[in-house]
């Protein structure tokens, strides 16, 4: 089984309360260390003008390429659900092995606090809240209801099976494991 | 009840319900995990959809809030000059003794006049600054304070010419019911406006529901819900809906019916748009000249709005926080009078509150008030729409700061001497922060009770620390809807040295010598809040229960409309008006007599406006919205400020000439102050105008150069014909730092 997220770019008012809820789950402080970060985009000129929020936790992909690039194995993936998990204790950390594993990330997942030889950390999906019937927090915490997380099946029976937004490209080589509602510049 | 009997325990973390009290439009179900008496994660309301209440990213930063390394622990005594922020630690005894003392001295020598509460943003029954502090020094004698809130006057001002009634908004659920919905100056995404109010807002545009935002900013909301954004100047918007109704009326699509039957005045409006009162025609095309929206597209507008039903007609507070603001939102409800949108589902009847009679703010209870000497043998002011009768014996809320530097001399009720603030942070919250600055400086003796050394603090000689809302039980309520209610719970014990604004003023009592000033437990006055409420008396059964689970959601069988029964009753249930019915033409602002307060609303240029002659000095229009990475200046944590860093926005037009690339640090200033910021170079905005969100920290340099960012330094301390802070009505010019 593989767990991933939906994320209705069209609701998301890029507010930033997953990336705050986030935090405060996983009591991150403040800095460049985010989880989940969400991404703006702005084309055109006024008045003619196209806004989108693209969020990016980790996509906790089919093929994750972090894996391999990291020197000491300390990146996996879990059998059981797919959730791409990190030992932190393995890690060497931001200077030791120049964030191998962040430029391998297509999508700049791995994050590294701010401090030199900082282990890298990330998104794991709230694996504490799954035992807790509870999804993600950044899932719960979304006031316009635009994200979802579960198994990916299900999510493309749910919701379609789009892998495109503004903002994001499918990695055919990592298969991120998202599903997404697009937002669509209007036709003018 | 003891915390132990309101929340559950699971592995050691005990879950406790609860939800703030910041001044704020929701207020949000939250479960606050508690583990060896400290707060250790946040989580949101856990209600099925639709019933649940999701918090927005503030309330998710709480944490920052109350455990932020400057909170304030202990009392202090000002050492160094006003301003300056140099404190040293006294007990709570000498706090309180010093203030019994100063107060007293300041009665005996000037009067109880010259003794001024200011209020603040802490929306709770029991602790609200305005409730125990006010009740126990009318007890002192009496105590000048101030009149209005900086929000929302205007449109408390229109409403009540228009409609007699608060109680404008319909729950929101009501928007799947509309065809089409203008937003016009609202931007929910950010100023919450009712919990799920954005959500509701999506369900309609994704239920096909059409939306258009008209406004200076392509803001958050537009973006996610608009088909259309219609870009306007500032301060215009009455000019465009004048137009609006011109184009009804010459093409014949208004309701005149609706119009014969439940308005007065509308003859007299007609008189003015077609320009047989002034000579001049509110065409589109004069219109267009003013507020830069082209002629073709309020044409576009008009019919599409007068000939979709129900279409609901969305106007706010923010603009009309300016000079001439009234008039926005009494147009905008005229406008719903001519298309018949009154009173009905899926329609609004605009008005900017957005209110709805269940869960309001405006009716919680709270420590019964004592009638103030200082206020008695003042004029009656019940229902006035006079202004002037308001500012007797009180101090119009954007001019606490001129009152107390220009006193009676200046036309004030009293000659200030010692001001308590209570939770508010009015130097950086009103209008003119420097003159503010100049004004507490010339104050006797200034108290704050306050969680921070707040840039109002600064100026204190004693500072009192308070408790966060996580720290005492309370009931509060959001501005203008529920239809919910919601309980503050206690999970965890005062940090520090600090003290409920309750209990201070207990404490303060006794050393008054009041003895009888309380005569009951915190725990007896929720009780009683609850149950003798008429509508949570109503409401609310089971009061254990109520506190137990944080929030008592009312179930509503159909929406809640504004004048449903006025519309469909009206011989039994008329508005309440003198007339009895909408007042497009008010007598009682007839009455007044003031060509800037006219009966019938009209767009009415104004000081700072593009037709200033100033605007060759200071070319730029400024706008001050809601915050979203802070509750007003409440909620000034990291989390929140690495969502949105604080920068003005200013579009691409004015910043190339000026050399200004988006990030560079610039300078805004005009006569009032100067301020230094980081530009967000950006094409959601209207050329001429720069936008920064209010409530950033005043940090003034050596120069005077505000490297806080607190817009207020270039806002006028100037209030509207109907009482609006004119916050919104500012001219600025800007230079890279």
């Amino acid at each position: 089984m593989q767990i991933g997220f939906y994320f209705d770019q069209t609701r998301c008012t890029g507010c930033g309360a997953c990336q705050v809820a986030c935090k405060d789950w996983h009591d991150l402080p403040a800095g460049p260390e985010n989880w989940m970060r969400v991404l703006y985009s702005e084309k055109g000129k006024f008045p003619d003008v196209f806004v989108s929020y693209m969020v990016a936790p980790c996509y906790h992909c089919l093929n994750p390429v972090c894996i391999p690039a990291c020197p000491v194995h300390a990146i996996s993936k879990r059998a059981e659900d797919g959730i791409v998990v990190v030992d932190v204790e393995a890690c060497l950390g931001n200077e030791e092995c120049d964030v191998k594993c962040l430029k391998a990330c297509p999508y700049n997942t791995p994050q590294f606090g701010p401090e030199p030889g900082a282990k890298m950390r990330k998104c794991n999906l709230c694996l504490d809240r799954w035992s807790d019937n509870k999804l993600p927090v950044c899932v719960e915490a979304c006031p316009t209801r635009a994200l979802d997380a579960g198994p990916l099946d299900e999510l493309k029976v749910k919701y379609g099976d789009i892998q495109e937004a503004e903002g994001f490209v499918y990695s055919n080589r990592t298969k991120p494991s998202v599903v997404l509602k697009p937002k669509r510049p209007k036709a003018s | 009840m003891s915390s132990e009997e309101m929340s559950t325990t699971s592995q050691g973390t005990k879950i406790v319900r609860t939800t703030t009290a910041f001044d704020c439009g929701g207020r949000c179900p939250l479960r606050l995990h508690v583990k060896d008496g400290r707060i250790i994660r946040i989580e949101g309301d856990d209600a099925p959809e639709p019933e649940q209440l999701r918090a927005c990213l503030r309330c998710r930063a709480y944490r920052q809030e109350i455990y932020n390394p400057n909170r304030l622990m202990y009392p202090l005594r000002r050492t160094g000059a006003k301003g300056e922020g140099k404190f040293e630690r006294i007990s709570w005894d000498e706090a309180l003794e010093t203030i019994a003392s100063e107060l007293k001295r300041v009665k005996d020598t000037y009067g109880n006049s010259s003794i001024f509460l200011i209020g603040g943003g802490y929306l709770g029954a029991l602790h609200s600054g305005m409730r125990a502090t006010a009740k126990l020094l009318s007890m002192f004698g009496g105590y000048t304070t101030s009149y209005g809130n900086v929000s929302s006057e205007g449109s408390v001002w229109a409403v009540m010419a228009q409609y007699g009634s608060v109680m404008v908004g319909h729950s929101r659920e009501d928007f799947l019911n509309s065809k089409l919905i203008i937003m016009w100056g609202w931007d929910p995404a950010r100023m919450i406006s009712g919990t799920n109010t954005m959500y509701d807002l999506i369900k309609a545009k994704e239920a096909g529901v059409r939306i258009i935002s008209i406004g200076p900013r392509y803001h958050d909301s537009a973006a996610t819900l608009a088909e259309q954004w219609i870009p306007i100047r500032p301060g215009t918007d009455t000019a465009m809906m004048v137009s609006m109704a011109y184009v009804m009326i010459k093409e014949g699509l208004h309701n005149q019916e609706f119009l014969d039957k439940y308005t007065i005045g509308f003859d007299k409006f007609r008189d003015y748009v077609l320009g047989i009162e002034d000579g001049v025609e509110k065409t589109p095309a004069w219109a267009e000249e003013i507020t830069g929206v082209p002629a073709s597209a309020i044409e576009r507008l008009a019919r599409e709005y007068a000939t979709t039903k129900p279409a609901s007609l969305m106007d706010c507070q923010g603009p009309a926080r300016s000079a001439m603001g009234e008039q926005y939102n009494r147009c905008a409800m005229t406008l719903t009078a001519m298309t018949g949108n009154v009173g009905r589902r899926g329609g609004s009847a605009a008005g900017g509150l957005m209110g709805i009679p269940i869960g309001h703010m405006f009716r919680s209870s709270g420590i019964p008030g004592m009638r103030n000497p200082v206020e008695a043998g003042g004029p009656s002011i019940r229902g006035t729409l006079d202004l002037g009768l308001r500012l007797v014996r009180r101090v119009h809320i954007n001019k606490i700061f001129d009152a107390i530097l220009e006193g009676k001399t200046g036309g004030y009720p009293a000659d200030i001497k010692l001001a308590w603030c209570v939770g508010g942070n009015p130097l950086n919250q009103l209008g003119n922060t420097n003159k503010a600055a100049r004004a507490l400086k010339d104050l006797e003796f200034l108290i704050v009770s306050e969680l921070f050394v707040t840039p109002t603090a600064r100026f204190a000689d004693i500072v009192l620390p308070v408790t966060s809302a996580a720290e005492r039980n309370d009931l509060t309520r959001p501005w203008p809807s529920g239809p919910y209610f919601t309980v503050v719970n206690k999970a965890i014990e005062p940090l520090g040295e600090c003290k409920s604004d309750f209990d201070i003023a207990c404490e303060l009592a006794e050393k008054l010598g009041f003895a009888d000033f309380n005569t009951r437990s915190e725990e007896e006055w929720l009780r009683s809040f609850v149950e003798e409420n008429p509508e949570t008396g109503e409401q609310i059964k089971d009061y254990d229960k109520f506190r137990r689970e944080g929030v008592h959601r009312v179930k509503l069988a159909e929406p809640i409309v504004a004048f449903k029964e006025e519309i469909e009753n009206p011989e039994d249930k008329p508005f309440q008006t003198p007339s009895g019915k909408i007042e497009i033409f008010s007598q009682r602002a007839a009455e007044l007599n003031n060509p800037l307060c006219p009966p019938i609303p009209k767009y009415i240029s104004t000081w700072e406006d593009r037709n200033d002659p100033l605007i060759k000095k200071y070319p730029l229009q400024l706008l001050s919205p809601h915050p979203k990475n802070r509750v007003h200046s409440h909620m000034n944590v990291d989390w929140l400020r690495e969502v949105e860093p604080h920068r003005a926005w200013i579009n691409s037009v004015d910043a190339e000439p000026r050399g200004i690339k988006d990030g560079d640090e610039i300078y805004v200033f005009n006569d009032r102050g100067k301020l230094a910021i980081n530009a967000w170079v950006t094409e959601r905005i209207v050329p001429g105008v720069i936008c920064i969100f209010e409530g950033a920290w005043y940090n003034p340099d050596e120069e005077g150069i505000d490297r806080g960012g607190c817009v207020n330094v270039l806002t006028n301390d100037a209030y509207s014909e109907g009482g609006a802070a004119a916050l919104n009505t500012a001219l600025v010019q800007v230079s890279k730092a």
